[in-house]
């Protein structure tokens, strides 16, 4: 029996073509319904690729300078809805850089956990529907299984599954629930055997394989010049993680290893997130071994922390305390900060102003999504039409990140 | 001469002669805080807040307390010395004077102890507190106490919700008596009804039997007030002050022009109050009841749109009508009728839009006089009579007489600005019904805009810029706090544009362009900013 996959590259089947214009989006399913790209196409290569964001547009950095510094986190939720911790905790990062407060250690521990959580199920939703572009239906479905699990530490820990909006200026809404260690002790390892199972479908996959290697790579100067960060930067071999290069919290107290790819192809950028699922479990094993189970998650300052609600109800000092809080919002000093973190799709950074007064007077978001976009024209350039779909899914472009 | 000065926290401070500590820190913009003390009351040193160490002078020995106090390691009570602190408010400024404030630990904690002390019996009622925002209860606390409630015995209970009189409700509960609305009644109005019963935690302020707090001056009473204790009925459970925003306006009550803050909500474009802004050559610290509750104007009996004869139109019709009409009769039979109801800028366009068009009959209407007293109240009800002459260039002919000319038939049209009329309002408009043609730009309904063949509303003084002139002859400029009600536009911008529509042209298009071009008085307002910063939103005030 003759091999199915004949190379046809040399054979004179191809038939000639005129270029052809194809709007690719917003309302194409693979496109979020918030990306455009204009493509020029001769046959299905892509000969020219215009990438149009904007067309998710709700005016994020403006809506931050109505409110108070607090009343940002709804918003930074959905700046990455696949991973909001991250988020919430790098603007509490940035806003305490400016007020020069640090959190209790406690805290500290318990925002790496719940941070490197919401990074494995970011990396595990990005990868399934990486997958599922590609026609495997069964990992999306086992590891959307295994998000489940750690949605439900969430909702345990939050109240909620997606959109928290759990950090505060100067620690955490509440702290962590009696049972937190457990429940990550045991969902982890459920995570982990999912994620390794479902990656034996495709690992060694010749469709997946033959789909994703080689396709849309990327060469390291390349990366950089786009101003990459996370998975897709070091996919191309470039060892820059924010926890290493200048570690934030506690991360300097864990042993972790930076993955990173050689090609800076679909696979690569794969199989970083794969491997950077089992770095996160390492480090959130370490922290639940290290991590305090009594003491303090909020800084002790008046001036930051809500006092508790029965006290609230019952004296007049913490009743003061919380309106003042509400009312004014926190005493930020005058002056700006820039905060960055290792957010799940790279350098997640808040610039942020302050006029003295309770509300931002700026607050600037360089999110991750933004730069990497910004290189997929580049990436998709000389592609087939059918390789746009799952290069487009292997970045994670997240839509609320594109608006700025 | 440079002003002698003296030392607060090792910083050189100027004062006056006879200036007490507090005084000379307040005009520097030192923060010592305070309740009882108001720069335009007497002392009354009851409060406690603004204690403060006085330095001895050099080579005395400092004036020094034995105070028993709790070691918490032997576990009794042991003997120490403590500075003997003095209230900021009382004591007099001495050449070489030196004064610890925010830099001595005994200071810090006296005044941690009077807060704590003054938020000992107060109610949990923040919440249903119509001063939350602007109370210095709050304010202190954060900034000189910040710890929690040491006391858990039951608060003493006291009268609450207790009618002063027709604008004020009294919760003796949330009273630190500090007397600042005892001592206003008395030093400011000359009419001492408050005054103050019992002692300690059971003092509350009282109204002399068988009065009413209600005088001109009551709402003062809650401004004064430095926390919840006392809160007007207009203003109760409307707002949330942290919502507010604030422009500063003048007064449209009467000639005195108080300055004053428009506090609205920028969200629904809805003015709440007015209250005081300190002016010492104006207004001092004060204002009178009716201005304070003069700001409803900005709502109340409005000209929504433009009427033709009564029916409701655009004001495009009614501008080029009013054009058509004026347009071609003999320029002596036209009269131009000026408003000492509003600003400069409105009266200006007006009397450049007779000299455009050639008509020369001036006169001015405005309210009629009503009762003054020499607090603040002047007789004159208008904001801008003066104004009114000063851009008319001489005094235009009183409104009687525009009548008698009607009557006698020199004059069949008029171009009106305003909405009042000084003489008995139903005469006034059966006279004005006479005129072949009568044009009204006018905010709000009355005599004129009942006459009126055309009517077109326009800016109140709340929803646009504008310059009036006091009685005093003080020019001053009052700023636009909310966006025009329905379709009101500036008065000068309608006149502008009634004048283009004749063919003529006028030499300004632009409000800047007609404040640089009308006459200035002779007397400028000097700019004065507002002294006591501690009420709402006036750091906000630009909007």
């Amino acid at each position: 029996m003759e091999p199915l996959d004949l190379e046809v590259d040399d054979s004179s089947l191809e038939l000639p073509s005129d270029p052809m214009q194809l709007m690719m989006g917003p309302s194409h399913p693979a496109m979020h319904g918030t990306v455009r790209i204009v493509l020029d196409l001769s046959g299905e290569t892509v000969l020219k690729a215009d990438v149009q964001i904007g067309y998710l547009h709700r005016g994020f950095e403006k809506s931050c300078e109505r409110g108070t510094w607090n009343q940002v986190f709804p918003y930074v939720d959905r700046c990455n809805y696949s991973s909001p911790m991250l988020n919430n905790v790098g603007y509490a990062l940035a806003v305490e850089k400016l007020c020069g407060l640090t959190v209790p250690e406690r805290c500290q521990y318990y925002r790496v956990i719940m941070g490197e959580l919401a990074r494995i199920a970011d990396h595990l939703v990005c990868n399934a529907a990486m997958a599922m572009e590609l026609g495997a239906f069964t990992p999306f479905l086992w590891w959307t299984r295994a998000r489940e699990m750690i949605y439900d530490i969430f909702e345990e820990e939050t109240g909620a599954r997606v959109t928290h909006s759990f950090a505060r200026i100067g620690g955490m809404a509440d702290p962590p629930n009696k049972h937190f260690k457990d429940a990550v002790r045991a969902a982890l390892p459920k995570v982990l055997a999912a994620n390794a199972e479902g990656v034996s479908l495709l690992q060694n996959n010749r469709i997946f394989m033959d789909r994703t290697m080689g396709v849309s790579p990327i060469s390291a100067a390349d990366a950089i010049a786009l101003s990459w960060t996370g998975p897709c930067l070091r996919s191309a071999g470039v060892p820059y993680d924010v926890r290493k290069a200048s570690p934030y919290l506690v991360y300097d107290r864990f042993d972790f290893d930076v993955p990173v790819g050689t090609t800076g192809d679909n696979y690569d950028r794969f199989m970083v997130r794969v491997e950077e699922i089992t770095q996160s479990a390492r480090i959130i094993e370490q922290a639940l071994d290290q991590m305090p189970d009594d003491g303090p998650v909020n800084v002790d300052d008046p001036r930051f922390v809500f006092p508790d609600k029965d006290d609230v109800y019952t004296t007049i000092e913490a009743t003061i305390r919380h309106f003042k809080i509400v009312m004014e919002g926190v005493p930020v000093p005058k002056g700006e900060a820039y905060g960055y973190t290792e957010a799940a799709n790279g350098e997640l950074g808040f610039y942020i102003v302050s006029d003295g007064s309770g509300t931002p007077y700026r607050v600037r978001i360089r999110p991750p999504s933004f730069a990497i976009v910004g290189g997929l024209s580049k990436l998709i350039t000389g592609q087939m039409i059918p390789d746009i779909i799952p290069t487009f899914g292997s970045l994670n472009m997240i839509g609320g990140e594109c608006d700025h | 001469m440079p002003m002698p000065t003296f030392k607060i926290d090792g910083k050189e401070v100027p004062y006056e002669d006879g200036d007490t500590i507090l005084m000379a820190a307040y005009r520097a913009g030192i923060d010592i805080p305070y309740y009882c003390w108001h720069p335009g009351l007497s002392v009354a040193a009851n409060c406690r807040m603004c204690l403060v160490e006085i330095l001895p002078p050099p080579g005395r020995p400092a004036m020094m307390l034995d105070v028993l106090e709790l070691d918490k390691d032997k576990g009794e009570y042991v003997v120490v010395r403590k500075p003997k602190l003095q209230p900021a408010c009382q004591v007099p400024v001495t050449p070489n004077l030196e004064v610890l404030s925010e830099t001595s630990p005994h200071v810090a904690r006296a005044r941690h102890a009077v807060q704590e002390f003054l938020l000992l019996n107060h109610p949990v009622d923040c919440p249903i507190c119509d001063q939350a925002g602007e109370c210095k209860l709050q304010d202190y606390w954060l900034e000189h106490m910040r710890t929690s409630k040491r006391m858990h015995e039951e608060i003493i209970h006291k009268p609450k919700g207790v009618s002063f009189g027709p604008t004020i409700v009294y919760d003796a509960e949330r009273c630190i008596v500090c007397t600042r609305c005892v001592r206003f009644c008395s030093e400011v109005v000359k009419d001492p009804v408050l005054s103050k019963r019992e002692r300690g935690n059971l003092g509350e302020i009282i109204v002399a039997p068988g009065r009413q707090l209600d005088h001109a001056y009551t709402l003062m009473t809650e401004h004064v007030c430095p926390v919840g204790a006392l809160t007007s009925k207009d203003f109760r459970f409307k707002a949330r002050v942290w919502f507010l925003r604030s422009a500063p306006t003048i007064c449209q009550g009467c000639a005195t022009g108080c300055n004053a803050w428009l506090d609205f909500d920028p969200r629904y474009q809805k003015v709440y109050r007015h209250r005081p802004r300190d002016n010492k050559n104006v207004n001092q610290y004060w204002m009178c009841d009716e201005g304070m509750l003069s700001y409803a104007a900005v709502s109340e009996n409005r000209v929504a749109s433009a009427r033709v004869d009564g029916k409701k139109t655009t004001v495009e019709r009614g501008v080029s009508m009013t054009a058509a009409s004026i347009k071609d009769v003999p320029k002596g039979k036209v009269a131009v009728l000026l408003s000492a109801q509003h600003s400069n800028e409105d009266n200006f366009a007006l009397v450049t839009a007779a000299k455009q068009l050639g008509f020369d009959n001036l006169y001015v209407t405005g309210k009629a006089p009503g009762k003054g007293d020499d607090v603040l109240r002047h007789p004159d009800k208008n904001p801008n009579t003066a104004g009114v002459t000063l851009v008319a260039g001489s005094s235009p002919k009183p409104f009687g007489d525009l009548l008698c000319d009607i009557d006698s038939g020199s004059i069949t049209h008029v171009l009106a600005l305003g909405s009042a009329v000084p003489v008995e309002e139903a005469a006034a408009v059966q006279a004005l019904k006479r005129l072949s043609f009568l044009a009204v730009v006018g905010v709000w309904d009355g005599p004129l805009a009942k006459a009126a063949t055309v009517l077109i509303p326009a800016c109140s003084w709340a929803e646009g810029e504008g310059t009036f002139v006091n009685a005093k002859g003080m020019a001053q400029r009052s700023a636009k706090a909310i966006q025009p009600v329905d379709d009101a536009r500036p008065a000068w911008e309608t006149i502008l544009r009634i004048v283009e529509a004749t063919g003529e042209t006028m030499p300004f298009k632009k409000l800047k362009d007609i404040q640089s071009a009308m006459p200035a008085p002779a007397e400028k307002a000097p700019e004065k900013k507002a002294e006591e910063p501690s009420q709402a939103g006036e750091a906000s005030a630009s909007n």
